[in-house]
């Protein structure tokens, strides 16, 4: 924004509503953001002149190093929805599955699944102007979304959670057609066992986050360990909304242009750079209650809200990580998972079927 | 530090115990487990609130005669995909509201799954609350305030209809556990006494 607005804009010029829909809370930091802001546009000009010299006259961008590196920078808002298309895959889906979407809405649906959807429909994003209303708004584009994948992938049906995540496609894309393939290819192919019944792709990067910071952090997994918080009281919204609803929006986004582009790999390097970036401020919270509370506010100070410096820093907090590292650490902690599971359930079974004894005897 | 105990504590005087306790509200997705707590902590009410991811914390205090209550209270998510994670939060937790919603049936079928879960793997001495919410759409009621409170009787539940909305029993919800709820350390997250804390600093009462 122009220097000579700035003053105009810190007298609460700014619009109490996002580019995006959202309403901004009434405790909003309207001079930080200001601040922010100001710096990041000259970001956002520079970045849409560098993404319109490399598409020229194209629709696609194909792979590579400076392709990888002007993503990490950020995909302007007007090219967004259509890069995730192109880099994700998404797209060469659609084109191969003419009228699928469409003839999946016309299929009977579970009733349970039905009602999970129905009741998450208009509690979905209740602060964004967009989604407020079925024939004017997007809810239901949201619906149409959510019971299409459904009938699409019966393993996955519907899981809390992805309500956020077609709510959050469908404000980028503007396409309910172009939203589903994205979420097909976020939950089928980058985030293979996320939603399932089990989420024991979630239980197990929460579990891989805790090694990382064990070994990266020991200070902090000790900390935190002594006040007999678990990572997964910590970290479980942060995986399964793939951090909508946790980061501010243009961060989650930033975050969303490597997701679709790199795959699932970013998602522990923000996890681990969230944890380790704010050593000092959870050393200091020294109770319980003060833990969890600080790991909500540092998902929302201005270190996440500047979302071009968080970006590079989650890059150089977490170096250079190789796949085969982070796929090791996942077989290791699932199969932790699985044995705890399976001791669990050994006792589980047994207690079950007293109480179904019980009951009969009742 | 708060001292434990309270060997040497003077009786009389106007300050108490205050104890700490862990509750955790259960109950099938969109009954209302985080109206009931934002109606308790804040005092507000959303027509559409947000649905629930993994789980939320709140705390909020309540005041008994010479008690101070302090809640820490783990709201979690409704939908059955997440009943894997639940045992993490009711683990060694001392109270527990299991939530249904008067006008859905199936809500209260659910939450007599959750109190037979609770009553199996929490901890044996877990104070468990049964709340019909949603009380104010009477109108489409589905579930009789007789038959959830003679299952309440029969399981020794703690039982009472509340609206998030109207905010009708949710303090009182609320209060009726603390009541309820042995002050004891072995008992209680922690508990300690303000009245040591008075006597050792400043020896004058």
């Amino acid at each position: 924004m122009a220097q000579g607005e700035k003053h105009h804009l810190s007298n609460s010029k700014l619009n109490d509503v996002d580019e995006y829909g959202f309403e901004r809370p009434s405790d909003f930091r309207y001079e930080s953001y200001e601040e922010f802001m100001s710096k990041y546009l000259t970001v956002l000009t520079r970045r849409a002149r560098k993404w319109s010299h490399l598409l020229g006259a194209k629709e696609t961008v194909g792979r590579g190093m400076k392709v990888k590196r002007y993503i990490r920078k950020g995909i302007p808002l007007v090219h967004r929805g259509k890069m995730w298309m192109e880099v994700s895959g998404a797209r060469k889906k659609m084109e191969a599955h003419p009228g699928y979407y469409k003839s999946l809405q016309d299929l009977p649906l579970n009733e349970d699944l039905m009602e999970c959807i129905r009741v998450d429909i208009p509690r979905t994003f209740p602060d964004n102007i967009y989604f407020r209303d079925y024939k004017e708004g997007k809810l239901g584009s949201l619906k149409n979304v959510l019971v299409a994948f459904s009938n699409h992938n019966k393993e996955i049906g519907y899981c809390q959670g992805l309500n956020y995540i077609a709510g959050l496609l469908l404000i980028i894309t503007k396409d309910e057609e172009c939203a589903f393939w994205l979420f097909d290819v976020l939950t089928t192919d980058l985030l293979p066992q996320y939603y399932t019944p089990d989420m024991v792709g979630v239980l197990t990067d929460i579990r891989v986050l805790e090694s990382i910071v064990k070994e990266q952090a020991p200070l902090i997994w000790k900390h935190v360990a002594h006040y007999g918080i678990t990572w997964d009281l910590l970290a479980t919204k942060w995986f399964i909304c793939l951090f909508a609803e946790v980061l501010p929006i243009e961060t989650v986004l930033r975050i969303w242009d490597c997701l679709f582009y790199e795959g699932n790999k970013i998602l522990m390097r923000v996890a681990v750079t969230l944890v380790v970036s704010n050593q000092e401020k959870i050393l200091m919270s020294q109770e319980f209650v003060d833990i969890i509370h600080c790991f909500k506010t540092i998902a929302k100070d201005e270190d996440a809200l500047n979302c071009h410096t968080f970006i590079e820093n989650v890059f150089r907090v977490t170096g250079s990580f190789s796949r085969a590292r982070l796929a090791k650490l996942r077989e290791e902690c699932e199969a932790q998972i699985k044995a705890e599971k399976d001791k669990e359930t050994g006792g589980k079974s047994f207690a079950s079927s007293c109480v179904t004894s019980l009951t009969l005897d009742a | 530090m708060a001292q434990r105990g309270g060997a040497q504590r003077p009786s009389g005087g106007g300050q108490g115990k205050i104890c700490q306790f862990k509750l955790v509200l259960l109950g099938e997705s969109a009954v209302g487990k985080s109206s009931l707590v934002l109606r308790f902590v804040k005092g507000q009410f959303h027509e559409y609130q947000e649905s629930t991811i993994g789980a939320a914390f709140l705390t909020q205090t309540v005041c008994l005669d010479d008690t101070t209550v302090k809640f820490e209270i783990w709201d979690t998510a409704g939908q059955e995909r997440y009943h894997s994670l639940a045992p993490m939060y009711y683990r060694g937790a001392q109270a527990a509201i299991v939530v249904y919603d008067i006008t859905n049936q199936d809500t209260f079928g659910r939450a007599k799954t959750w109190v037979k879960e609770l009553q199996r793997q929490a901890s044996p001495n877990i104070v468990i609350a049964l709340a019909g919410n949603k009380a104010d759409l009477a109108n489409k009621r589905m579930v009789e305030y007789e038959e959830a409170q003679t299952y309440a009787e029969e399981n020794s539940l703690l039982f009472m209809e509340t609206s998030a909305k109207t905010a009708m029993n949710v303090n009182d919800i609320f209060l009726a556990i603390a009541k309820k709820l042995p002050k004891s350390d072995n008992n209680a997250r922690s508990c300690w006494m303000l009245q040591v804390i008075t006597f050792k600093t400043g020896e004058t009462m």
